[in-house]
């Protein structure tokens, strides 16, 4: 192609680039630099090769944060499951519906710092959950529900749940929505119920929806913070039970002032998100090519 | 005789349309109840009196006693003014900036061709998947030693001016306009500067009302940054403000309750009146 040089194009892009480049390129750059040294932000960084690496393979917390990362990825089948239900639910045209599928919508927006903390009251010894469940008759005594170290991550996941349900299931209404109505006619002559009609046509059709879902979803999960912050009041639970990769970075960097140590967890962050982003690729490219 | 057999039927047919209905609407009670169920008991407990139990069996939903005391104590002992203000003033001044920013980035890589574009389009590509986080260990260093805002709203207006999603959104809508119509303009020998302001922004306004909403929602919720950058009081946005309202009302749950209600109701009051517009903004993003 000859067309004469022209800045026309790199001025417009300049803004943007220029933050971009201060906020995620650099950044990324120098947090693979700080992994190999000793800082602790004050004073400038020193080169200890792969001493950071070395102090956390062999931190016991290190592989319990890593072993809740990867728990909390049942959020994601949960996700999906629970919101294509109610997505197929919704998708009927009744009187009312949208008023519903609004209000399902409302965790979405009103975030996650404010309801972890409503959680978290809910939750407490004296809270609502407690006395619920002792005049159910369900409970015999209070439990310390946010206390118990096998209740944290359980709670927190839940929670991740709650606040991303109407979210997903907006994602798969839209899909149902874009189904032709013949496949489901077609499905009913061949003498299919209600499940298998969409369990053979629905769920095929949601593909797309359920890959970008999966992917979404999986990787908010191995990021979660809020929801540990506010349930465990930034204190990551008792013995760590609700310290999550991301937690722990967090707690190195800004609490330990640990910056090399914790650009090292930021390391190993990424590669994981990289690892699944890749497997979550090829299985969206597959999912494409059977379709063409 | 054929008659009866088919009036029969069709009683039946409605009669099982009627109950499967009748179970859709439990099942979307149910659903409305677990969505609905913390809002409401915050909203409750945050009118509680001193007499009205936070912890009883059988649990005690609404306030006997009702009062706006714990509103009161809330503002007098946190400058919630303050942190409204400052909430605003940063996710408005992201919410235009990041608009202008991403849609001035987002026309030449739609509908220019020069040297790069490609390798600049798959370099924002590949930040997609960096975690946030990752980032936040340099930019804190950079807040601190190179930009001094440390403690100051532009900290947590600035990383903010351009992201990669919004480039996305708008490069699509961008892509989606016919080139005719930017040839005749440039035939009739308009700036470029001028046929994207004048002619592909106003085509382009669902995307940024789609990239409005989406940026919106995400910076008023913003947590993990602002609470790393914004520790003087007078400095915090809403939600770093919420949490330190957690901490010195520990043992205030209806103090807290409030705090919460405070939080929620500005976002809930927007996303009832543009419904239609959040759902598709946030939503909108996913057309795979």
């Amino acid at each position: 192609m000859t067309r004469k040089f022209s800045l026309t194009p790199y001025l417009f892009l300049a803004p943007a680039l220029l933050v971009i480049v201060v906020f995620v390129l650099y950044p990324i750059v120098a947090v693979v630099y700080y992994s190999f040294t000793d800082y602790n932000i004050s004073t400038p960084p020193v080169w200890v090769g792969l001493r950071n690496y070395q102090q956390l393979f062999k931190d016991p917390i290190f592989w319990q944060a890593l072993s809740h990362s990867f728990i909390y990825l049942l959020v994601t089948p949960t996700l999906i499951f629970l919101s294509i239900l109610l997505a197929i639910v919704v998708n009927r045209k009744l009187p009312g519906i949208n008023a519903f599928r609004a209000l399902f919508f409302i965790p979405v927006i009103s975030g996650s710092i404010a309801v972890g903390i409503a959680w978290r009251l809910m939750f407490d010894t004296n809270g609502i959950i407690n006395g619920t469940l002792i005049s159910l008759g369900l409970l015999e005594e209070r439990i310390q529900w946010l206390a118990e170290p096998a209740y944290t991550l359980p709670i927190a996941m839940l929670l991740t749940t709650w606040l991303g349900l109407g979210y997903y299931m907006m994602i798969f209404l839209a899909g149902l929505q874009n189904i032709p109505e013949e496949l489901y006619d077609a499905a009913m002559i061949d003498g299919c119920n209600t499940w298998q009609k969409h369990w053979h046509v629905s769920i095929p059709g949601l593909r797309p929806q359920i890959t970008f879902v999966a992917v979404i979803s999986s990787l908010a999960a191995l990021q979660v913070f809020n929801e540990i912050f506010t349930l465990t009041g930034g204190l990551g639970g008792i013995l760590n039970s609700g310290v999550t990769m991301v937690f722990y970075l967090w707690r190195q960097a800004f609490r330990l002032n640990h910056a090399g140590m914790a650009s090292a967890i930021a390391m190993v962050l990424l590669a994981i998100t990289l690892a699944f982003s890749i497997v979550n690729i090829r299985i969206f490219e597959r999912g494409t090519e059977a379709e063409s | 005789m054929k008659q009866t057999q088919a009036t029969n039927a069709h009683a039946a047919a409605v009669l099982r349309h009627t109950i499967e209905n009748v179970l859709l609407y439990v099942v979307l009670c149910l659903v409305a109840v677990v969505t609905v169920f913390p809002f409401v008991w915050v909203l409750f407990t945050s009118f509680k009196g001193p007499t009205d139990a936070i912890y009883s069996v059988p649990p005690q939903l609404i306030p006997h006693d009702p009062t706006l005391a714990n509103y009161g104590r809330v503002w007098s002992q946190l400058p919630v003014g303050r942190f409204y203000l400052n909430s605003i003033i940063v996710t408005l001044s992201i919410v235009v900036l990041n608009m202008l920013f991403t849609s001035l980035a987002a026309y030449p890589l739609a509908k220019m061709k020069f040297r790069g574009r490609d390798a600049i389009f798959y370099l924002l590509l590949a930040t997609f998947i960096v975690p946030p986080v990752l980032t936040s260990i340099p930019s804190f260093v950079l807040a601190v030693n190179v930009f001094q805002y440390y403690d100051k709203l532009p900290a947590v207006i600035f990383p903010y001016l351009a992201t990669v999603l919004s480039i996305f959104l708008l490069r699509q809508a961008f892509k989606g306009v016919p080139n005719d119509l930017i040839d005749a303009a440039r035939i009739d020998g308009a700036s470029e500067l001028r046929i994207w302001w004048d002619i592909l922004m106003p085509i382009i306004r669902p995307s940024l009302a789609t990239v409005a909403i989406i940026t919106f929602v995400e910076q008023w919720n913003n947590f993990f940054w602002p609470s790393l950058m914004l520790h003087t009081m007078e400095n915090k946005t809403l939600q770093v403000g919420l949490v330190a309202l957690q901490s010195a009302f520990a043992s205030d749950s209806r103090g807290v309750a409030a705090g919460v209600v405070m939080t929620v109701v500005p976002i809930i009051i927007f996303f009832v009146a543009l419904q239609r517009q959040f759902v598709r903004g946030l939503t909108g993003a996913v057309k795979g």
